[in-house]
C-alpha cells in the first residue's frame, strides 16, 4: 500500500512539473522561434541520429550568429531537441511535444517509418515538416501539404544508380551487361532495389539474382555474397546500412569473385569517412551512388570544418541534410515574414534555394508533392583513405577507378 | 556430459539420460544436412560456405550462451544483461586496442579478469540479496535496468557511430571449399577451448565441486561450510568472463554500436532452452544447431525467414521436448 501511495504521488508530481514546464512557454514571444529537430539520439541509430542533431544546432547557431531572422526583427532560432529512439510511435510523441512546446516547424528524422508517423503529426497539426533524411516513396504519397522533402526518394535513388552505372562503365570502356544485388529487407532495401531493377532491365541489363538478408543478427555476409556471386555478374550491387554493408564488403573481398565492381546504391555505408578506415582493403575502390554533400562547394567545406571542431567528428551528408533542412525553413521565415504556420509553409512550397550545400543538379525547389524536384544521386568511390567523388564529372574529385580490379 | 548444473534435479538422473540425446541429435543434423546436398537443390559448395559459415557463427553464439546458462543454473537469474555485458567487453578491447596499440587477443586476455571482477561486483553489490531470498523477478528487474545502463553509459562515452577494432589477423583460409576468415576460426576454436575448460573446472575441480553443490542444494552447502554468497560471486564472474571471451573473439568481425550486444541476447535465450537450461554441453551443441538453422536456411528462406525458422526450431523443442536436449526430465 505504501508503494502504491509512493508512486501515486511521484506520478502526481511529475504531471505537475510537466505542465508547469508546459505553461512557462506559452508566453514566448516572436524574438525567439523554435524549430523542432526529431532524431535517433538513442538505441542502434544515436551515432547518426546524434551527428544530425548536432547539424541542426549549427545551421541554427550559424543563423542566429548572422543576425538572426531579419525580416522578424532579428528573432532568434532555437533548436528543441526530440529524440524519436528509433522508433515510430516515440517519434510520432516526441514531434507532438515539441509542436506543443511551440516549435513552427520540424526537421527530422532519419528512418522512413519514424518519418512516416511524423508527417502525420505535421499534417494534423498544421506545422511544415522538412524531411532531412527518410527515403520510402510512400510517405509523400498521402497527399499531404506540410511534408517536404530534400534527399532523392527511393525510386530516384534506384533509377538513378542503375542509370548512373550504365553511363559510367560505358564511359570506361566496359559496359556492365548484368549484376547480382544483395539488399537488406524491408520497404528501404525492397523499394531501392525494385527502381534499380526496372531501369536496369529497361536499358538492357540483366539483374540476374537478388539476395536478401534480415537486417537483424546479421553477422556474416560471405553466404549471401557467395550465392551473388554464383551466376557470374559484372557487378555486385548492395543496398544496406553501414554495419552489413561492411559485410558484404569484407565477404566480397575474402571470395574475389570474378567482378567488374562492387556497387553500393543509396547505401548507408560505402561512403561514410569511417568506411575507408575500417574495411581496409576491403573498401578499397567500392563505388557508392548516393546524394553526398557538394565535396566541391568551398561553403560546405567550411561548414564541415567547424562542425569537426566543435562536435569533434566529421559531419557525414546526413548530417549536413539537417543542416540544410533548418536553412530552409530559415529562408522560409525570411521570405514570409511570419511564424503563422500556413504562410510559412507556403514559403517552403514556393522556395528556391539556389546554393544547395548537396551535390544536386540545381537549386532546392519542392513539387506538389513536397519532392526536391532537383535532387540527385552522384557515385562516389574509396580511393585510400578518402571517399572521393567520381560521377558526374560536373561534381567529381577524382578520376574513377573502373572496373575495379585493376 | 554431467556438466549439467541445473539445481532442481538431481545429478544421477542428468548423468544417465544424456548420453543417448547428443548422438541422437547429431545424427538428425548430419541426415538434415546430407538431405540438403541430396535434395536441396543448391549449389554443393554453396551448401558447404553455409555449413561452414553457420558452425562458425554458432561456436561464438555458444559462448555468449555458456556464461548465460551459467548463471542460470547456479544462481537462478535470467540474466537480461548477457548482451549489454557483450557490448562492455567488445568496447573494453576496443578501448585497450585504440589507446593502448594492443593487439586485439592480447586485449582479450586483459578483458577476462576485468570482467570477471565486473560480473562478481555486480553479484555483490547488486543480486546477492535477493538471489540468496530466493526472489526471482528481483534480479531480473536488476539486469534489465543493469543493460539499459550500460548501453546508454557507453552511447555517452563513445557516441553512437558504429567502430572497428582493427590489428587483428587478416586472411582466410579454403577448406573443402568454403572460404572463412582466420578470425572467424579462430573465435570457433577459442569457443570450444572455453566450454572444455569450464566443463574440466565444473567436473575436475573443488571449486566446481562447490558450484555442483550450491547449485544442487544451496542450503546443503552452506552448512557443509560452502561460502553460498561467495561462490554465487565467483559463478556471475565466470559468467562475464564468458561474454569477454566471446567479445574479445568477435571484435574483428562486428561493428561496434552501444546496442550491438542486444542482438545476441534473444538467440542466447533460444540456445540456452534449447540445450537445457544450465548446461554447458547443452549451450555448445545449441549454439551449432542454432547457427547451422540460421545460415543453411537462408539458402531457402533469405532475409528474416531464416530467423523465422530459428524461432520455429525453438517452439518445437519447446512442445516436444520442454526440457531441451540436455536438460534432464522434469
Amino acid at each position: 500500500m505504501k508503494k502504491l501511495t509512493l508512486i501515486t504521488t511521484l506520478a502526481a508530481g511529475s504531471l505537475a512539473l510537466a505542465a508547469c514546464g508546459g505553461s512557462s512557454d506559452d508566453g514566448s514571444s516572436t524574438d525567439e522561434i523554435m524549430i523542432g529537430s526529431v532524431h535517433p539520439l538513442t538505441g542502434a541509430l544515436a551515432g547518426v541520429g546524434a551527428l544530425m542533431n548536432d547539424g541542426a544546432k549549427l545551421a541554427v547557431d550559424d543563423i542566429n550568429a548572422d543576425g538572426g531572422i531579419e525580416a522578424l526583427d532579428g528573432a532568434q532560432l532555437t533548436l528543441g531537441e526530440g529524440d524519436s529512439k528509433g522508433a515510430a510511435d516515440t517519434g510520432q510523441s516526441e514531434a507532438q511535444r515539441l509542436i506543443g512546446d511551440g516549435a513552427v516547424a520540424l526537421v527530422g528524422t532519419y528512418q522512413s517509418d519514424v518519418t512516416t508517423n511524423v508527417a502525420a503529426v505535421a499534417e494534423r497539426s498544421k506545422v511544415p515538416l522538412v524531411i532531412d533524411v527518410a527515403v520510402d516513396d510512400s510517405i509523400l504519397e498521402q497527399g499531404y501539404q506540410y511534408s517536404f522533402r530534400i534527399q532523392p526518394n527511393a525510386t530516384s535513388m534506384g533509377t538513378d544508380g542503375a542509370n548512373d552505372l550504365i553511363e559510367m562503365s560505358e564511359a570506361a570502356g566496359k559496359p556492365v551487361e548484368s549484376v547480382s544485388y544483395i539488399h537488406i529487407e524491408g520497404a528501404f532495401g525492397q523499394s531501392v532495389f525494385d527502381a534499380f531493377k526496372a531501369e536496369a532491365e529497361a536499358q538492357g541489363v540483366q539483374v540476374l539474382k537478388e539476395v536478401t538478408y534480415a537486417g537483424t543478427n546479421f553477422t556474416d555476409a560471405t553466404t549471401q555474397v557467395r550465392e551473388a556471386a554464383s551466376v557470374n555478374p559484372d557487378v555486385i550491387v548492395a543496398t544496406g546500412y553501414y554495419p552489413d554493408s561492411l559485410l558484404v564488403a569484407q565477404a566480397v573481398n575474402a571470395l574475389q569473385p570474378d567482378i567488374d565492381a562492387l556497387y553500393g546504391v543509396a547505401n548507408g555505408g560505402f561512403d561514410d569517412s569511417a568506411f575507408p578506415g575500417d574495411a581496409g582493403a576491403a573498401g578499397q575502390n567500392v563505388l557508392s551512388a548516393n546524394y553526398h554533400y557538394g565535396a566541391t562547394n568551398d561553403e560546405v567545406a567550411d561548414i564541415r570544418q567547424r562542425f569537426q571542431e566543435e562536435f569533434g567528428k566529421p559531419m557525414e551528408t546526413a548530417s549536413v541534410l539537417a543542416y540544410q533542412s533548418v536553412r530552409v525553413i530559415a529562408q522560409a521565415l525570411e521570405e514570409s515574414g511570419s511564424t503563422d504556420p500556413e504562410e510559412l509553409r507556403n514559403a517552403i512550397a514556393d522556395i528556391e534555394v539556389d546554393d544547395p550545400l548537396l551535390a544536386f543538379d540545381g537549386p532546392i525547389t519542392f513539387d506538389e508533392t513536397g519532392q526536391n524536384e532537383n535532387a540527385t544521386v552522384i557515385v562516389m568511390q574509396i580511393q585510400g583513405d578518402a571517399v572521393e567523388q567520381v560521377f558526374p564529372e560536373d561534381f567529381a574529385t577524382s578520376d574513377v577507378v573502373y572496373p575495379t580490379n585493376q | 556430459m554431467s556438466d549439467t548444473v541445473t539445481g532442481s534435479q538431481t545429478r544421477t538422473e542428468g548423468r544417465l539420460r544424456v548420453p543417448a540425446l547428443p548422438l541422437g541429435v547429431t545424427l538428425a543434423v548430419v541426415v538434415a544436412l546430407v538431405g540438403v546436398y541430396v535434395f536441396g537443390q543448391r549449389e554443393a559448395g554453396l551448401v558447404t560456405q553455409s555449413i561452414a559459415t553457420g558452425l562458425l557463427l554458432g561456436g561464438v553464439y555458444a559462448l555468449v550462451s555458456v556464461g548465460l546458462t551459467l548463471i542460470f543454473g547456479v544462481l537462478g537469474i535470467v540474466n537480461f544483461a548477457q548482451g549489454a555485458m557483450l557490448t562492455l567487453a567488445l568496447y573494453l578491447v576496443y578501448t585497450m586496442t585504440s589507446s593502448w596499440g594492443l593487439p586485439v587477443y592480447v586485449a582479450t586476455l586483459i578483458a577476462i579478469p576485468v570482467m570477471y571482477l565486473f560480473g562478481v561486483l555486480v553479484q555483490t553489490t547488486l543480486l546477492n540479496k535477493l538471489t540468496l531470498a530466493g526472489s526471482h523477478e528481483g534480479p531480473m528487474l536488476i539486469t534489465l535496468g543493469l543493460s539499459l545502463l550500460i548501453a546508454n553509459v557507453l552511447l555517452m562515452i563513445y557516441g553512437g557511430r558504429p567502430l572497428k577494432v582493427g590489428g587483428s589477423v587478416d586472411g582466410s583460409i579454403h577448406l573443402f571449399g568454403a572460404i572463412a576468415s582466420y578470425e572467424r576460426v579462430i573465435a570457433f576454436v577459442g569457443a570450444l577451448l572455453v566450454a572444455l575448460l569450464l566443463t574440466v573446472i565444473l567436473r575436475k575441480t573443488s571449486f566446481g565441486m562447490s558450484i555442483r553443490a550450491v547449485s544442487a542444494n544451496a542450503q546443503g552447502a552452506s552448512l557443509v561450510g560452502v561460502d553460498v554468497s561467495r561462490i554465487y560471486g565467483m559463478t556471475f564472474g565466470i559468467g562475464s568472463a564468458c561474454v569477454a571471451v566471446a567479445g574479445g573473439l568477435m571484435a574483428p568481425f562486428l561493428s561496434l554500436t552501444p546496442s550491438v550486444g542486444e542482438q545476441f541476447t534473444i538467440l542466447a535465450f533460444v540456445i540456452v532452452v534449447l540445450g537445457g537450461l544450465g548446461s554447458v554441453g547443452g549451450a555448445m551443441v545449441g549454439g551449432l544447431v542454432i547457427g547451422l538453422v540460421q545460415t543453411v536456411g537462408a539458402l531457402y528462406l533469405p532475409g528474416t525467414g531464416s530467423l523465422i525458422l530459428v524461432f520455429a526450431v525453438f517452439v518445437c523443442v519447446l512442445f516436444f521436448r520442454p526440457q531441451g536436449i540436455f536438460g534432464a526430465k522434469p
